[in-house]
This record gives structure tokens, sequence and C-alpha cells, in this order.
């Protein structure tokens, strides 16, 4: 956080911008290992290590770890699976709770001190996560209703004049082949995008405001800036978890509306 | 939306309503775009305003269609009025 601050020494305040989310490589040349990619790597590693630790020794009477993962995994099959797909929701349970727990890990690791960089506002994370419910749900339509039959149930809803779908069917296709996946990955990167820039312009502000500037009006301000931005950490990790939750009910909703047969 | 038995599904239309958002963007991207290219043929904007009110409109509609209306089974055409609840 600090390079920040002796970069703006004598020039004023620069206020964060996109830059901030671009990372020197930690080691060598290329940009192959960076602060996002530790980030990533670690993240996976706490996620697997908690789902191991909260089932490995499953107990009737649950101890805090397997409590917490218990709810965690009952969370996701009740509210999102059952709810969003119905009963034959269970099937897709572990990898929903999986993405869920990894999206909040990499989400909330912007708030996590040292860590501080939400890993999914580099946009490859969520693309790539999109990209496998995109699979999982075009796969499971098509096996499900057939390949015709998945884009005619998908283009051609059922009850209207049929000059209708000159005008709906291409909306239909669109959505569920590009924009779907699209919408996926720009809401969760953007809003882990635009939360870790205001964090930053609120701690970086008030550090400036304070060391800086100083004077009364600018010790007063700061304080003001740097108290908010501990209001906004917590809005924050509302905010992450928020995000996973929508990412996954997301998810979820395609994966459902692909298993329902349409006549 | 759903032609399940209905205790089968617990569906509710707070989580549904998560699922038009694409169907809106891409309304107004697919006739947006498509008008879009029209003026530049045509060399006329006006081709752009009425894609965009179409494909909002057209997005709308199928929203409707799959969140709003009933059961499938139940209302086969969907009447004039259609924008009941």
């Amino acid at each position: 956080m600090s390079t920040h601050l002796l970069a703006a020494e004598g020039s004023g305040f620069q206020s964060p911008g996109p830059g901030d989310f671009e990372f020197p490589p930690i080691f060598g040349e290329g940009t192959f290992v960076t602060k996002p990619m530790l980030i990533i790597v670690l993240m996976t590693l706490v996620v697997a290590v908690f789902f191991y630790l909260s089932a490995r020794r499953a107990a009737a009477v649950p101890g805090r770890l397997q409590f917490v993962g218990e709810n965690v995994y009952g969370f996701v099959r009740n509210q999102i699976a059952v709810d969003a797909i119905g009963r034959e929701g269970l099937r897709f349970v572990p990898y929903l709770a999986t993405l869920f727990v990894f999206i909040v890990a990499l989400n909330i690791s912007g708030i996590i001190p040292f860590l501080q960089f939400p890993a999914t506002s580099r946009i490859a994370i969520p693309l790539f996560l999109a990209v496998i419910s995109w699979v999982i749900y075009n796969f499971v339509g098509i096996r499900r209703q057939g390949l015709v039959g998945y884009f005619r149930n998908m283009m051609f809803p059922s009850g209207i004049p049929w000059p209708v779908y000159i005008l709906l069917s291409p909306i239909e296709l669109v959505s569920t082949v590009l924009i779907r996946p699209l919408t996926l990955t720009l809401r969760l990167t953007f809003n882990m995008f635009a939360g870790h820039l205001v964090l930053l312009l609120f701690v970086l502000g008030g550090e400036f405001l304070v060391f800086e500037k100083g004077g009364v009006v600018g010790i007063a301000a700061g304080s003001v800036s740097l108290l908010g931005s501990i209001v906004l950490t917590f809005f924050e990790g509302f905010v992450q978890i928020l995000q996973a939750y929508v990412f996954v009910l997301l998810t979820a909703l395609y994966i459902g509306g692909a298993l329902v047969e349409e006549h | 939306m759903s032609s399940e038995a209905p205790d089968d599904s617990g569906r509710g239309a707070q989580t549904d309503a998560w699922g038009a958002l694409s169907l809106v963007v891409s309304g107004v991207l697919v006739w947006g775009g498509v008008g879009w290219l029209l003026s530049a043929w045509l060399g006329n904007p006006v081709f752009v305003a009425v894609g965009l009110v179409l494909g909002m409109g057209a997005a709308l509609y199928l929203v409707w269609l799959r969140y709003g209306r009933p059961e499938p089974g139940s209302t086969p055409e969907p009447p004039a009025g259609g924008r009941t609840q």
C-alpha cells in the first residue's frame, strides 16, 4: 500500500486507477507469477484444506470446522440447488458448492490483510469459471433434450404465432450462447474491480490527507476517510459474498432451465 | 417455465428475476445491432433507434413469456392484453 504513497510523494495525490490491478512479476521475467496468481494458488489450497478437514472426521456431533463446512454445503444445497433446479439439483451440489466457496475465497482475499486484492477482479478468472458453467448447462441441456430439442426449446417458446419467432429466436439464442456467460463474467469482475478501487481510494486518500497534506482540515478529512474505509471494508465483505452467491445462483438457474423440457 | 410437477420444484419468482437480465441485454444487442447495420448500410440513423426499441420490447415480451405467464397448458394463446399479472 505504501508504495503508492511513495510514488505519490512530491507530485500530489495520484488517485488509484486500473494500473493498481497490474502487478509486476514476483520471480524473474515475464508476467506469469504475480500476486493475483499467488492468491489463487493460496486460496485453492485453503479451500481444499477447508473441505478436507471439515469432512475428514465427520462425526454425529460436529466440531466447529465440520459445522461450518456442513452449513456452507447445506446452504448451497438448499438455498441454491434445490431452489433453482429442484430435487434434480442435488446432482450439481458438489460443483455449485465448490464454485461458491472458491469464488468467496477469491473475493474475500480483497479484504484479508496482506493479500488485499480480490483475485476475481482479474477478468480471466471469472471468465474461466463462467465458461465452465456454460459448458455444464449446455451439456446437460443437450443431453437431456437432444441437440435439436435443446435449441428448439431454447429458441421457440410455445404458444406464440410463428412470425414472432423471427423477432424472439435470435434474442434467445444470443442470450443463452453469448450473453449469459458474458454477464456472469462482467458482473463478478467489475463488482470486485469497483469495490477494490473504492477501498483503495478511501485508504490511500485518507493516508495522503493525514500524513501528506496535514493541517486541521487534512487530518480531519483524512480521518473520516480512513474510518469510512473500515465501514466500507465490511460492506465489501458483504458484496463479495453476495456476488459469489449471485454467480452460483445464476449457474444453477441456467442448469435448471436447461433441464426443463417444454412441449 | 416448468412443466414438472409443481411440488417437485421450488422455483421462486425472486430467483427467476436474475435470469431475465441476459434476455434484455441480448434483445437490445441483437436488434440494436441489426438496426446499426441497416443504418450504416442505408445511411439513415433512424434504424438504430427503431432496432433498440424493438429489441427492448421483444426482450421484455420474452421475459414475460419465459417467467411471467402461467403454466403453458392453461393458456395456450397469450391474451392480447397480456400484461396482467
